[in-house]
């Protein structure tokens, strides 16, 4: 699908060091933004609980929406990986 | 409850895994560790049977044109495509076989899975129209119509207006039950879920690119539509608010094809990484490590696998969801 690319050992190694950085931060990124959606959907259902059905379908939606985001980085960081070969 | 159907249900799923054991070749390279060797389980494979093309065990369409060669040599018997076809107008660049003369058009075991999704979803559905015609139907049929009706009352209808809605219903919801049955039939093992592979996801979101631009344009008028994609802003700023706005327009569905793919991709991706920290084990010196790792890894898979059946379902419907909402803002701008 990718052909390696001809390259030394070293800079190979650093290049998979930075994707695997890369990966992690984009966890960090995800867990906030979704952490941030949580602390407000549950707040807005401790103030009225009538509204749970709906703040609940709206945190998925926005939760889903955020996760794309941070899968672009990690498809990146995948890209990267397999594609470098020895 | 209507056992036919969901005996010829259970047939579809069970056949397309049995024919994808058999038939498919995963390309291994011979010192690949045990995490490679799972992982390529993720990359589309071609179907390959050990047979001659006019033999009787021969499942899927063969090409009576004599395209096939002996493609690969595993081992010791030679093995051909199940199903090769040559269109020399496609570019080099979609060719399946590489070993064949021209641009290839392979039977691979991603497409087996996506004839069993339309296959599911005929059958499913078949007891629909006389359910919505005289009220009499079983379980499945019911919960099928009170999920379409769901679609029609909460994603189509508010995005795209009460009389477009009705006309596009069935595009929407073919989309969304295509995608939900293909992601959930790569839970069953064996199986391969076609949504992994980027040119699925590619295919899905040009299908929801093009209706937004041919459906606006013929619903706007071809000019009109290209027009109204700006909002109303200083004659100076123009040029540069279309180019933006065309980048949008290009990079939603974009968006859509990534998030599909990655979430499906992902979920698999975790999994068999469980998985391959057993055989990573089995394979060093700490070899009885392994079987103390197979339990927690064991353990981890099937969560994860928990929440890949509700990713599954939740990824269909942010893609129809979405869809819904630029179809709807393509026929509709509000600007």
């Amino acid at each position: 699908m990718i052909d390696p690319v001809e390259t030394t050992n070293q800079v190979v190694d650093i290049a998979k060091f930075g994707a695997a950085v890369g990966a992690g931060l984009v966890a960090v990124g995800a867990g906030m933004g979704i952490g941030r959606i949580g602390a407000a959907a549950n707040e807005g259902i401790a103030r009225q609980p009538e509204a749970a059905g709906d703040i609940r379908g709206n945190s998925i939606i926005l939760a889903a929406l955020i996760e794309g985001v941070c899968l672009f980085a990690i498809v990146l960081s995948l890209l990267i990986v397999l594609g470098i070969g020895n | 409850m209507n056992f036919l159907r969901l005996l010829l249900m259970a047939i579809v799923i069970v056949g397309s895994c049995f024919l994808t054991v058999t038939y498919s070749d995963h390309h291994t390279p011979t010192n690949a560790t045990a995490f490679e060797d799972l992982y390529m389980h993720l990359m589309p494979a071609p179907m390959l049977s050990s047979q001659e093309h006019h033999g009787a065990e021969d499942t899927a369409a063969a090409d009576d044109h004599g395209h096939e060669h002996p493609a690969e040599g595993a081992g010791h018997d030679t093995k051909h495509y199940v199903f090769a076809q040559s269109l020399g107008f496609l570019p080099s660049l979609m060719d399946g076989a590489p070993d064949i003369d021209g641009t290839q058009l392979v039977l691979t075991n991603l497409q087996v899975f996506q004839i069993a999704s339309i296959l599911l979803i005929v059958l499913a559905f078949s007891g629909v129209p006389g359910y919505l015609r005289t009220g009499r139907g079983d379980g499945m049929t019911r919960v099928l119509t009170g999920w379409i009706l769901w679609i029609r009352d909460e994603m189509v209808v508010p995005n795209l207006g009460a009389d477009d809605g009705r006309r596009f219903l069935p595009f929407f919801c073919s989309i969304f039950f295509f995608i939900a049955f293909m992601n959930l039939m790569g839970l069953v093992p064996g199986s391969v879920t076609p949504t992994t592979n980027i040119f699925v996801t590619l295919a899905l979101a040009l299908i929801t690119f093009f209706s937004m631009i041919g459906l606006g344009m013929k619903a706007q008028g071809p000019v009109a539509f290209w027009k109204n994609l700006v909002p109303h802003v200083p004659a100076w700023m123009w040029p540069m608010m279309f180019l933006i706005e065309v980048v949008g327009l290009v990079i939603k569905p974009f968006a859509l094809m990534i998030r599909l793919f990655a979430n499906m991709t992902g979920g698999h991706m975790v999994v068999l990484s469980f998985m391959g920290l057993i055989f990573f084990f089995a394979g060093t010196d700490l070899s009885p490590m392994a079987w103390g790792v197979s339990v927690p890894a064991v353990g981890f898979g099937v969560f994860i696998m928990i929440i890949e059946g509700f990713v599954a379902l939740l990824q269909a419907y942010i893609f129809t969801q979405l869809s819904c909402l630029f179809v709807g803002a393509c026929l509709h701008p509000d600007h």
